[in-house]
């Protein structure tokens, strides 16, 4: 059951924190025609279904695909629209998997695009509604909502970051420092990829540390952009791979388990995950992507990582998760310039979500990444041949996570 | 003087026109089940604390838990819970009081009790020196004069003398 | 196609208003659907969910329903669109090798908010948002005049369709009971309040809390789990252009291609189909699509007997007249087909049923459509 699935093309809008010029489905089709240019010979016609996704609270639209149906391409295709919150980008990129590894009668080319264009909407109120309906309820049991509103923290997602923040720093006793070494090489990367946000190619650490406290630990100069922007993923069977690829890439493991949530629990109960930095979800889904590519040694066999880290902490904290470095090692490995550009494990080196994050598109943007450094086209393209490489993607209240690992070599034997 | 952003490389784009329009949320009636909190309300009137614990996988929860996530079955065994509890996790935010224009730093603290599998927000004394708190702080309950029965009976949780404060492992 | 079964379903008793908090009515579906084929929270490989996030009130409506919906440490993720469209993405994790059970859950609440003003954030937001003017209800108007008015159709005709999904719905005990009315008449639908012009209140599906749940699982499994799993034959699905004046709203080009993808990777014809479960958001809509699918050529869907003991029975448990959960409405579609085809459908049984269709649809005037094919398995 189920055929061989390869990657074949991803395309990006230029990012920029207001994309005044476009609006939502323009900057979609940017996207897609990134996609197709790459693949001279695929036409519109020959897609045959479509699977989108973006984050519907930031743009105060629900359903948008219906509208955009004529820009996408997909007028009297088949569609399907996958959201997940945080992770919706890496959603829709393995749904997209999916679609093509089952095998339905006359389904064998699929575009999987993801998108945000945060500018247009509220970015504060469509992160506050995720944890809004839980505050109504323990406000309803009695404690007033202005200390409800505190709580939870300036801005949920930085918020809930900086709980994980202190309890990764208590166990690996890393400094800020630390901090902002990656947060250097992440926008040092960024400048030389065309389309990310921030781009600084001279910036110093002294540089970050300088700015002053967002939610401790974590500074102004860390955090990711609100980013507007789009991304664009190609799936096809490996025979027409073959035709229209030099290099197909083909999706070896996939994997999104999801655990309880953490700092909030559901229906005003205690949250059952105690230590944010555990991601027992994480673990799981890395051991499942890991074992259906066929990897048992990740630390060696992968030779290219797209990490979702909105925060250096977190770059830090799930490259030892995912398995590529021991525990507390990742700074050392840091300093050393294992992670560079030119070092044996490159990670982010298109810049990350660190320096580019538009909330929809940015866990496709990963794997998308992940695949371009295989076809040898990415923005920032690294020195050593990359033959194995992963993306990952976390959101929700810390409970979500999607992975996907990506090969030049197929590892499941179909019958 | 330390400014807030970092500069960057910056592409002007073109403004196009634009629509107004609003999503707001004021008119949702949000539904909650609070049946399965009967009991612990109870017992917080005679400042006793309980917990709902899962006779399949005997997690505790406080609060309580409508459905336990692993087994998929509503916990029914409450077992008392004692007033000691720690500092599971912690931050500081810097927000901008409206009304004097200051950063002010706030607090936040997630606690979890002693004999209990999970963590909620809650509040420290107010007098204490918040960069002292650290994960694995030991705390009690300070109770209200007279307890309502819900979840404001708590006053602040107080800190505790920790014994093994300046042993060598507990050094940052 | 490889044949995946499904193996257990389960929907709560559909009412105007709810009393349950919405993690209470999560549990009980899943726990429900769970609890009807027999299986443990363990055997459960992955789990696909279908809410909206302005129906729900909330962002990221699926992170905190982790627990209550049986995902915990379970690859899940979630689906904005219709119940089918989620049964179409657990059919696909399921035909690709990677999982052996999958779960479906789905539905809302729309006591909770004011429903069909919620429909305005579904329209373009630069021509037809300022104006506020469309909305499903507008649309299923201009709908059923063009339909009207390109054929030639009486309006008695169509709230016939309506006449005929009420008494059904009235046998079928889990339907609203605001819409169970045995004892109607064609002139008390056409004496209802008018919603817009010609549709009137009783023609129109009225939105009403629920929710369901569906087991899948491939073929070895299915056999293992039960004795008669209904297999999927056929799957089509399709999204037609937006704006309403592109299309011809007299007939679903969405539905048309999505029976033919349907009947084409299921290897039948129209003319095989024992009983039809079509989700309607307004009484005309179940003429159009028995046109588009086939079982009625172009204009004459009404002379079609879709009586339950007639030529083709459409929608013998109500259809969305008789209850419309949104998101859970095309699920229970599917549900019914396979309440049919096992045989139990008490009250509104048709006879010998073998193959079934069901329909799921999107967007104004069922700008994205779904179709299954269902057969009858077991002995």
């Amino acid at each position: 059951m189920g055929r061989q699935t390869c990657v074949i093309s991803a395309g990006f809008s230029e990012h920029a924190s207001k994309r005044s010029d476009v609006s939502m489905p323009e900057m979609v089709s940017e996207a897609i025609e990134d996609c197709l240019k790459k693949v001279p010979g695929l036409e519109l016609k020959d897609i045959d279904a479509f699977v989108n996704g973006n984050m519907p609270a930031f743009e105060g639209a629900n359903i948008p695909e219906l509208w955009m149906t004529d820009w996408l391409g997909a007028r009297n295709k088949p569609l399907l629209r996958v959201t997940t919150g945080g992770t919706t980008g890496g959603s829709v990129a393995i749904a997209g998997y999916y679609t093509v590894a089952a095998g339905l009668p006359g389904v064998d080319t699929v575009l999987a695009v993801a998108f945000e264009q945060q500018s247009q909407g509220d970015t504060s109120v469509g992160l506050a509604s995720v944890a809004l309906g839980e505050m109504t309820a323990i406000s309803s049991l009695g404690l007033p909502i202005e200390k409800l509103r505190r709580l939870v923290s300036a801005g949920a997602a930085i918020g809930i970051a900086s709980y994980q923040a202190t309890n990764y720093m208590r166990k690996s006793k890393i400094t800020e420092e630390d901090l902002a070494r990656v947060v250097v090489q992440n926008r040092r990367n960024a400048a030389k990829n065309w389309y990310t946000h921030l781009k600084m190619p001279n910036l110093t650490i002294q540089d970050v540390l300088d700015t002053p406290y967002i939610s401790f630990p974590l500074r102004y100069g860390m955090v990711c952009p609100a980013s507007d922007g789009a991304c664009a993923m190609l799936f096809t069977t490996e025979e027409k791979a073959k035709e229209w690829a030099d290099i197909p890439v083909y999706v070896n493991g996939v994997a999104s388990v999801a655990n309880q949530t953490a700092i909030v629990g559901y229906n005003a109960a205690g949250a059952g995950q105690l230590d944010p930095s555990e991601q027992l979800g994480s673990q799981l889904s890395a051991d499942l992507a890991f074992k259906q590519a066929g990897i048992s040694f990740p630390r060696k066999e992968i030779d290219y990582a797209e990490v979702y880290a909105p925060f250096p902490n977190q770059e830090l904290m799930w490259v030892e998760k995912l398995g590529l470095f021991e525990m507390n090692t990742a700074t050392a490995m840091y300093k050393a310039g294992v992670t560079a550009v030119n070092g044996e494990l490159p990670i982010n080196s298109s810049g990350g979500v660190n320096s580019t994050n538009a909330i929809g598109a940015s866990a496709m943007e990963r794997p998308a990444e992940a695949a371009l450094q295989i076809m040898g086209k990415a923005g920032n393209q690294v020195k050593k041949a990359v033959h194995t490489s992963l993306g990952h993607g976390w959101g929700g209240i810390i409970n979500l996570i999607t992975m996907m690992v990506m090969a030049d070599e197929p590892q499941r034997k179909f019958r | 003087m330390s400014q807030k952003s970092l500069q960057y490389e910056k592409k002007e784009y073109v403004k196009t026109r634009t629509m107004p329009g609003s999503w707001y949320l004021s008119s949702y009636k949000y539904k909650y089940n609070f049946s399965h909190f009967k009991p612990f309300f109870e017992k917080l009137k005679e400042k006793k604390l309980v917990g709902l614990q899962c006779s399949s996988c005997n997690e505790v929860s406080f609060p309580p838990k409508l459905v336990c996530g692993r087994c998929l079955i509503k916990p029914d065994r409450w077992v008392d819970i004692r007033e000691t509890a720690q500092v599971a996790t912690f931050s500081i935010t810097y927000e901008k009081n409206p009304q004097t224009g200051e950063t002010e730093e706030k607090p936040v603290v997630a606690i979890r009790h002693d004999g209990a599998d999970t963590m909620f927000l809650g509040v420290i004394d107010p007098s204490t020196n918040f960069h002292d708190v650290y994960v694995g702080m030991p705390l009690k309950v300070k109770w209200v004069e007279n307890p309502q029965g819900n979840i404001n009976d708590i006053d602040y949780y107080e800190v505790i003398n920790d014994k093994a404060k300046n042993m060598e492992i507990r050094k940052e | 196609m490889e044949k995946v079964g499904i193996v257990g379903y389960f929907y709560v008793k559909m009412k105007p208003e709810l009393d349950y908090g919405r993690y209470d009515l999560v549990f009980e579906t899943v726990r429900g659907a769970l609890d009807s084929a027999g299986l443990k929270k363990k055997d459960l490989t992955t789990v696909i969910s279908c809410t909206n996030d302005y129906y729900d009130g909330r962002t990221i409506s699926n992170a905190f329903c982790v627990e209550p919906g049986g995902a915990y440490l379970v690859d899940e993720s979630k689906v904005e669109m219709d119940g089918p469209h989620a049964v179409l993405y657990a059919l696909m994790r399921i035909l690709s090798g990677n999982h052996k059970l999958a779960l479906v859950w789905a539905g809302s609440t729309p006591s909770c908010f004011p429903y069909d003003s919620t429909q305005l954030y579904a329209t373009d937001p630069t021509w037809e948002r300022p104006t506020e003017l469309l909305n499903q209800m507008v649309s299923g108007g201009l709908q059923m005049k063009a339909y009207m008015n390109k054929y030639g159709i009486k309006v008695e005709d169509i709230a016939k369709v309506a006449v005929k999904n009420h008494k059904n719905a009235a046998k079928n005990e889990l339907a609203n009971p605001e819409a169970q009315l045995p004892n109607i008449s064609i002139n008390d639908v056409l004496k209802s309040d008018i919603m817009s012009d010609p549709v009137t209140e009783l023609m129109y599906a009225q939105p009403c809390d629920g929710m369901a749940a569906l087991l899948l699982a491939p073929e070895k499994q299915a056999l293992k789990i039960t004795e008669n799993p209904v297999w999927i034959k056929g799957v089509g699905w399709n999204q037609e252009t937006y704006y309403l004046g592109d299309r011809n709203l007299h007939e679903s080009k969405a539905m048309e291609l999505a029976s033919k993808m349907a009947f084409k990777s299921a290897g039948i014809t129209a003319k095989d189909v024992d009983v039809a479960e079509l989700f309607e958001h307004f009484a005309h809509e179940e003429l159009i699509f028995s046109e588009a699918i086939g079982f009625a050529e172009k204009g004459k869907g009404s002379k079609l007997n879709s009586e339950i003991n007639g030529d083709l029975p459409i929608n013998p448990s109500g259809g969305a007249i008789g209850g419309n959960a949104p998101c859970a409405t095309g699920l229970i579609r599917m549900i019914e087909a396979v309440k049919q085809l096992q045989g139990k459908a008490q009250g509104y049984q048709v006879k010998d049923a073998k193959i079934a269709v069901a329909s799921g649809q999107v967007g104004f005037c069922a700008q994205n459509s779904i179709l299954y094919v269902l057969e009858k398995g077991g002995n």
